[in-house]
């Protein structure tokens, strides 16, 4: 057993950092279990590697097949893309293009669409100011019509119930002239009768 | 130091538009690697370059899918891996790989003495041979083809602590068999 500060294993293996090495190799020094065991770990390693590779009895390779190669387009189309300085010329052309295409074909100074934006501004306020009002207009007339309608039903409404009144009274005031002058014939009958004064 | 002239990455990228030629050459720098991954691992010349094939084609109609060309080689390992595994299962779906610990030593020692004649070689191979399976694999990652711990779990898709169990136990086996063996000095 091991009684280094890390795995002689990975020290053979190269899988320690700098300073465990150093701490590894300092422990070896210094003991005699942790040598005979990093003795017994070479001579193993360097046993496993007496097996030495072979070399391979036949080459392996490829044939390029015509089918599965890339036409010509695509193949300066890959060539374009896979190309750094090419992209980068293809890039600051385009924007050299696009600048001077901008610098002679760009609108009127700054000004003329500010005042173009307020002659807009003033004409949809007018036009809104006008719907408005034909709006208010049309709901006014709308009302009045509404209105008219409404008072004309409640005079004839009334007109009824007035002419209706007035041939009540009426109706009530012939009822009682008639009365009247049955009880004015009555008494006039009594009066002029012989009898009836003695 | 050996600088190369076109990296890698490179050729990967040829490669993904449709040049051959460039594959070619990066099967070139990888075919001895992977075929000597497949023979330990199937133990059969034939078969490993049967495999190595087989490899190479499912790289190259795959090649696009590779998010990142730096991690060409444990991404092609992983195609090796399943390659081989998904050809052993198809032979023999009941039975594990060739080498594992249910194959009698002696006999694939002996079928392994025409490919690696020297004495230590010999050892060395049935010694691999009786290491269970995952083992193996292990063992062949990291001590012949020097992958880190993180891409060897990225080849076996495990975890690290997985792949660094299965190699030290191995290499406890291994210690035991071939350690002694070289000090007495066989060779």
């Amino acid at each position: 057993m091991s009684c280094s500060p890390f795995d002689l294993r990975d020290y053979l293996f190269g899988e320690l950092a700098e300073a465990e090495r150093r701490q590894v190799d300092m422990h070896v020094r210094s003991c005699g279990g942790c040598r005979e065991e990093m003795d017994r770990l070479r001579i193993t390693q360097s046993t496993l590697l007496e097996l030495r590779d072979e070399e391979v009895p036949q080459r392996i390779g490829f044939v390029s097949d015509p089918v599965f190669e890339p036409s010509g387009p695509r193949r300066f189309w890959q060539a374009f893309w896979s190309s750094g300085p090419k992209l980068g010329f293809a890039s600051a052309a385009m924007l050299s293009t696009a600048l001077v295409i901008f610098t002679f074909s760009r609108p009127a100074p700054a000004v003329t669409p500010m005042i173009a934006a307020s002659v807009d501004t003033a004409k949809i306020e007018q036009q809104v100011s006008d719907r408005l009002t034909a709006e208010v207009r049309k709901a006014v007339a709308e009302s009045e019509v509404r209105q008219q309608k409404k008072t004309a039903e409640l005079l004839a409404a009334a007109d009824q119930r007035f002419e209706q009144q007035r041939k009540s009274d009426m109706k009530d005031v012939a009822a009682a002239i008639s009365y009247l002058q049955k009880e004015t014939n009555v008494m006039a009958h009594v009066a002029y009768e012989p009898g009836s004064l003695r | 130091m050996i600088l190369r002239a076109v990296e890698d990455t490179d050729l990967i990228r040829k490669a993904c538009r449709g040049d051959v030629e460039a594959y070619n050459l990066l099967i070139s720098r990888w075919e001895k690697r992977v075929y000597n991954y497949l023979l330990r691992i199937a133990g059969d010349r034939e078969e490993a370059l049967d495999l190595s094939q087989d490899v190479f084609l499912k790289a190259y109609q795959n090649l696009r899918k590779l998010d990142d060309p730096a991690r060409f080689a444990p991404w092609l390992f992983r195609i090796a891996h399943n390659e081989a595994f998904s050809a052993f299962r198809k032979r023999r779906p009941d039975r594990e790989a060739p080498g594992s610990s249910e194959f009698p030593a002696d006999e694939i020692a002996t079928a392994h003495t025409r490919v690696f004649p020297i004495e230590l070689s010999i050892a060395v191979t049935t010694a691999l041979s009786k290491l269970p399976e995952e083992q193996r694999e292990a063992v062949i990652l990291k001590i012949y083809q020097g992958f880190k711990f993180e891409e060897m779990a990225e080849i076996l898709s495990c975890p690290v602590s997985t792949v660094k169990s299965r190699l030290y136990a191995a290499l406890d086996v291994l210690k035991m068999q071939l350690a002694p063996l070289k000090s007495r000095g066989v060779t």
